[in-house]
């Protein structure tokens, strides 16, 4: 196995591994820092629900949620349970699942290497049975019921529905209370056989680590496995919205926004350069020292600046603004104004190199802490790039590019705005 | 990593952190003051330093300042811890030695706090209209949208009726009626009383050593006619005669439920290796019996709050459910009450502890929090001292630390089975 270490431009460096067993391997070591961090990730998420195997012809079609479902369902051994293992070398461990991947992590101090066996075993051996499964519904659905009274999420999930027709983006990670019915065993062992597969998988591992250490670890206990190559079918999405508005009223204290672009998918090559471009755009449209943010604040539409946010994965891409306000389209509207106006007349030298040193601060920031450094290296590995290239890219990114994305893909038709409105007035 | 304590007159506290792993400053200035009355004065009078000060007298000239010096940032924030208000102001940047152009980020981040608090944007004994306008919109959006997160939601309605009567049944921002009365110049007079009688706790970290470049706004208190309160970090709040019962309806489909316990005991190691136990990890017994077992929620964690020397257990779970959940909660605090406490339960609580205390020198607000919580509860910051205190808790210690509890108040925010 080759190792190859990556440097970054400000000072870090990290080893990247491609393992026999497929496994990607990146290690991060961190003199000084306490903590040690890994992070296992599976390219495997709530969007996967139609997929087939090397050698299979026919798809499966799977019930919404499974993704999340396994997630919580690996965490028991057949003989113990994870947390209790965990427990006993002092190591915290949990896991998540998105919408395009699995992933289960540890962070400890002083002792890594019991967590990191544990870690690297139990995504290895997975244990269902029905009466185990039937006993996670009840928990899962508990889940459920308290995010779908989050208004936060609920206004994100509205927007989905409402940007996307057909791809599975469209519905919500943990699936429903009767998608999760339909879950057993065997369909269970069907996900894990396709995805949890190492060549599938990326490790990442940060802090106070020693790599050699870490590669014996992953040499004793990583199984080679054969590349089941599993292939995701998605329906045709079209680059239309469903509809252009969608309200819900839920008891919140004032109405929540989020106006959502619909973009071009991503191809995998530009991904990053795309990724980040729209994430300046973000930053642009919603620059606190504008004096768009100014006004509405000055005219009470909003108290707080407008957040903005990149959301992309396999087949979707989109540019997502949210605020809490009693004008959701008084924001909308201003956000657009801004868009226009940036095209128009271009984007100020002086206003760019400002967002751009904002930006400067948070890679920093992420460097600056051994959870956001594994995570940086999974995330690159997980999107199809290096560990630290968003750096370089960032670095060579131009007005023009950034005005160009808001010009082609900011476009007003396929703008969605999805609103939580209050359900009672004041009494 | 160097560390320099140092308390100066006026009740002022700075505490520097040198480190070099990392790349950014940060500054954190803290006002202690009792809650009362004034909650609301007091989180709208700090708010507005985060809008402007005396030299940059537009939001737009102070966040472009902000965002030149590497995308710099500073933000208040307000907080309840017992019967004190915690009023603060904190800063965050790319430290000098990492600026780009030779930027000295260091100082003129410091320069920038010091004219926030000690020139705030003001005329006449009033914070000007715009900035003062702004935050009380902000101030009031956030008293309305503290609905919007239904378990925080919860856990201040039961803290509300627990802690009735004493200043921890308040709200830390205050109420609606009392921030719809601010103006312009109540606000200037309450941060006023702030700079002039709050305790003081600053905390200070770089990579490079330069405790003085703090002196600035050492020089600002200095030059005040200080008069500090005496805060009561600890008061422990007396259990009610009979249980209190709240239920209160809203459309949602999960319900809410919070226990409240209170102890007399004056065991705060005991407590809250009782309440690590019960239930502040994957391990506990009401991850492992409630969540796991009977799967009756997919959260239910309890909190020792040491301030009011009180355990709080809180859930989310179906309303039909709710006196399952009660009853099992009861059941597992019973069980540590009657001493059925293994070796491996108490070697689980420390190792957590462990964990956590030897993960404090990873980032700088760790760091900060460390030092603030230690300074409040009046141990020693070293983290050896801190652990011997729990390592030295008997199994004994822990089950009488269960039964000293009294179930004080419950409190349901009651969803609606099968809602939408």
């Amino acid at each position: 196995m080759n190792r190859e270490i990556i440097k970054s431009r400000v000072g870090d460096e990290c080893i990247h591994v491609k393992h026999t067993s497929g496994l990607e391997i990146f290690i991060s070591e961190k003199p000084g820092f306490s903590t040690s961090f890994a992070v296992i990730g599976t390219k495997y998420g709530s969007v996967h629900t139609d997929f087939r195997i090397k050698g299979e012809e026919e798809f499966t079609a799977v019930p919404e949620g499974i993704a999340h479902f396994l997630e919580h369902k690996l965490f028991e051994n057949e003989d113990s349970k994870v947390f209790e293992l965990y427990a006993k070398t002092g190591a915290s461990g949990n896991a998540y699942t998105t919408f395009d991947r699995t992933c289960y992590y540890f962070s400890s101090t002083s002792n890594y290497e019991e967590p990191l066996r544990i870690l690297l075993d139990f995504v290895q051996k997975p244990y269902f049975t029905q009466e185990t499964v039937d006993k996670e519904q009840g928990i899962i659905s508990q889940e459920i019921k308290m995010t779908n009274d989050n208004p936060d999420w609920r206004v994100f999930s509205n927007l989905l529905k409402n940007m996307y027709h057909s791809h599975p983006v469209r519905t919500d990670i943990a699936g429903t209370c009767e998608s999760i019915a339909k879950i057993d065993a065997p369909l269970l062992y069907r996900c894990y056989d396709a995805f949890y597969d190492l060549h599938n998988m990326v490790l990442s591992v940060a802090g106070n680590v020693k790599a050699d250490r870490v590669l014996e670890i992953c040499d004793e206990l990583l199984r080679i496995s054969p590349d089941r190559k599993a292939e995701v079918r998605f329906p045709d999405e079209p680059e239309t919205v469903v509809r252009p508005q969608i309200r819900e009223k839920m008891p919140v204290g004032m109405p929540i926004v989020q106006i959502g672009y619909k973009c071009r998918p991503a191809d995998r090559s530009g991904k990053l350069k795309k990724h980040l471009t729209a994430a300046m755009a973000c930053s642009l449209l919603t620059d606190e020292c504008s004096e768009l943010y100014d006004r509405l604040l000055d005219e009470g539409v909003i108290s707080s600046p407008p957040g903005g946010s990149v959301f992309a994965g396999e087949g979707y891409f989109s540019v997502i603004f949210s605020a809490v306000t009693d004008y959701p389209e008084r924001v909308a509207e201003a956000i657009e104004q801004e868009r226009e106006r940036f095209v128009r007349d271009g984007i100020p030298e002086n206003v760019f190199k400002r967002i751009k040193r904002c930006g400067y601060r948070d890679i920093l920031r992420d460097t600056d802490d051994v959870e956001s450094t594994a995570f940086l290296m999974l995330d690159a590995c997980m999107e199809g790039s290096r560990p630290y290239e968003h750096i370089d890219i960032y670095a060579e990114l131009t007005a023009g590019e950034v005005r160009k994305f808001m010009e082609e893909e900011l476009v007003i038709s396929n703008r969605v705005l999805s609103v939580i409105e209050k359900e009672v007035e004041d009494q | 990593m160097k560390y320099i304590r140092k308390e100066i007159d006026g009740g002022i506290g700075i505490t520097f952190v040198m480190d070099e792993k990392f790349k950014t400053g940060c500054l954190t200035v803290r006002f202690i003051t009792k809650l009362g009355d004034d909650a609301a004065q007091n989180a709208l009078g700090i708010s507005v330093l985060n809008v402007t000060n005396s030299k940059c007298r537009s939001l737009t000239e102070f966040n472009e300042k902000l965002g030149m010096l590497f995308g710099a940032s500073a933000g208040t924030f307000v907080r309840k811890r017992g019967d004190v208000q915690i009023l603060g102001l904190s800063a965050s940047w790319v430290s000098s030695r990492y600026a780009l152009e030779g930027v000295d980020t260091d100082q003129q981040m410091i320069e920038i706090v010091r004219d926030c608090i000690f020139s705030p944007d003001a005329e006449n004994g009033a914070f000007s209209d715009k900035p003062f306008r702004i935050t009380k919109k902000d101030l009031l959006d956030h008293i309305g949208t503290e609905i919007d997160n239904k378990r925080n939601y919860a856990l201040m309605k039961a803290a509300e009726t627990a802690f009735c009567g004493e200043p921890a049944g308040s709200a830390c921002y205050g109420t609606k009626e009392a921030a719809e009365k601010i103006t312009a110049s109540s606000a200037f007079e309450a941060y006023r009383k702030i700079l002039e009688t709050a305790r003081v706790e600053i905390f200070f970290s770089l990579p490079c050593d330069r405790p003085d470049a703090i002196q600035p706004v050492i020089d600002g208190f200095k030059q005040m006619s200080r008069r500090p309160q005496d805060i009561d970090f600890r008061k422990i709040s007396p259990a009610k005669e009979t249980l209190s019962e709240v239920r209160e309806d809203m459309e949602m489909q999960q319900s809410k439920m919070v226990m409240v316990f209170k102890s007399g005991l004056e065991d705060v190691f005991a407590m809250k290796m009782m309440s690590i136990i019960l239930g502040e990890s994957p391990v506990s017994r009401l991850f492992v019996n409630v969540r796991e077992k009977m799967g009756l929620c997919y959260y239910c964690v309890s909190r020792f709050v040491s301030s009011k020397n009180t355990l709080m257990v809180d859930c989310g779970v179906s309303e039909k459910d709710t006196e399952k959940a009660k009853e099992a909660i009861a059941a597992q605090i019973e069980d540590i009450c009657s001493g059925n406490i293994s070796d491996e339960d108490i070697e689980r609580a420390i190792a957590l502890l462990e964990t956590s205390v030897e993960s404090l020198g990873d980032s700088q607000s760790s760091y900060s929090g460390w030092y603030f919580e230690s300074f409040c509860d009046g141990y020693s910051p070293e983290p050896e001292e801190y652990l011997a205190n729990f390592r030295s808790v008997t199994k004994e210690r822990i089950a009488a630390a269960a039964r000293s509890l009294v179930p004080d108040t419950v409190y349901i925010l009651c969803g609606r089975e099968g809602g939408k």
